[in-house]
């Protein structure tokens, strides 16, 4: 592997965690790390040394899941009861991932501006000015996504 | 004090006046602690869940079938770099310009890195066994060599197109021996290949090769007996 690669590979478990953010399950943000690799490696001419890779390849993953995602339908924006209480009784490992379905069933009913907003920030850890600059929006148009976002969470998840 | 601020706050976005001010505030009312823990703790959970997620190894994917360039057209483009108005296979599609450029597959394999081609005379030779069922081999016959089919070029010289365990392409019988033509890693997920007759890229190649049509069984038999010369 050459440099390229190398940090490439380095960044793949963000990036597929950032998937896991935008996409509706685990299969489709396998699918989307992917494709976003082969992406970046087919492009790295475009990648300017020097300048962060992780935010060039975010930005990969962002576009293409808009691109794949125009005909996506939106669904309710509030979880069925049966749904909140899926991970009742489970344990362990099978928790974690019913958890995490469960997280990724909430994202998927917001918005998509306001879900790539709360998967960069609050998933990822972005700075709001990081975060803004890579979806290139004003810094108050990304807060109030943000914002908004976190708030419809907080209803769906009960807090 | 606004939910904006509060979310900021916990997102660790505010200067240290600005942070110990929510602080105070937060602290003075009840209202805005209970808001400032939701938020707190809907961050915690996603943390939780999506965190591990880390651990998870993630291969690089592997690289598709190798692209087909003539190094003619490498060169070209290095000296030029200029975008071809014409879709890419024209290039190596046009007849006249694939007789007098040799054709290569890049061999792009990941996790060995890129494999070198020298640009030396012979540099292209192949290795004994292949050479050996090129040169002995009856297309279709199965072998650890698997010819698909038999052709003259059209500068003359007989040719052949070939799967064997790795790499997959096409051959042409020169003064010095085979001298490969055309080559690309052999998919292994793809080993049906070796069955039906040699890979689409290499069917590819050998028609922009050929020169009529390709030798039939008494045809080939005759070449084997001479030697393909």
């Amino acid at each position: 592997m050459d440099e390229f690669e190398t940090a490439l590979a380095a960044s793949l478990p963000r990036l597929r965690r950032f998937a896991h953010g935008l996409a509706r399950d685990p299969a489709d943000a396998d699918d989307l790390t992917q494709q976003t690799a082969e992406r970046a490696l087919k492009a790295r001419d475009q990648w300017q040394p020097g300048t962060s890779l992780a935010a060039w390849t975010y930005r990969i993953m962002r576009n293409l899941w808009i691109d794949t995602g125009r005909s996506r339908q939106r669904r309710d924006a509030v979880l069925a009861p049966e749904e909140a209480g899926a991970t009742i009784g489970a344990a362990g490992e099978a928790e974690s991932r019913a958890e995490l379905h469960f997280l990724m069933r909430a994202m998927d009913r917001l918005p998509d501006e306001q879900r790539e907003a709360v998967a960069l920030v609050m998933i990822e850890g972005l700075a709001y000015a990081e975060a803004a600059a890579l979806l290139e929006v004003p810094i108050g148009t990304l807060t109030s996504r943000l914002v908004r976002g976190r708030q419809a969470l907080a209803a769906m998840l009960g807090e | 004090m606004d939910e904006t601020r509060i979310i900021a706050w916990i997102d660790g976005e505010l200067s240290s006046e600005e942070a110990a001010e929510v602080e105070a505030a937060v602290a003075a009312d009840p209202g805005l602690a209970a808001l400032a823990d939701r938020h707190r703790r809907i961050r915690a959970r996603f943390a939780a869940a999506f965190t591990p997620l880390l651990d998870d190894p993630v291969p690089l994917p592997k690289r598709k079938p190798a692209r087909i360039v003539s190094l003619a057209a490498v060169r070209e483009e290095r000296a030029q770099a200029a975008p071809k108005p014409a879709p890419r296979w024209r290039s190596w599609a046009w007849p006249g310009a694939v007789a007098a450029s040799l054709l290569v597959g890049v061999l792009v394999e990941h996790h060995n890195g890129p494999a070198g081609v020298s640009d030396r005379v012979g540099a292209l030779a192949l290795s004994a066994p292949i050479a050996q069922s090129l040169d002995r081999q009856a297309s279709g016959e199965l072998g650890t060599v698997n010819v698909a089919l038999s052709f003259k070029d059209q500068g003359g010289q007989f040719c052949r197109s070939f799967v064997a365990q790795t790499i997959g392409g096409v051959a042409c019988k020169a003064a010095g021996g085979w001298q490969l033509r055309y080559a690309a890693p052999v998919d292994a997920q793809h080993g049906d290949y070796r069955m039906a007759g040699g890979d689409p890229a290499s069917a590819k190649v050998v028609a922009t090769m050929i020169a009529g049509d390709p030798l039939d069984a008494a045809g080939e038999r005759k070449a084997i007996a001479a030697g393909w010369r």
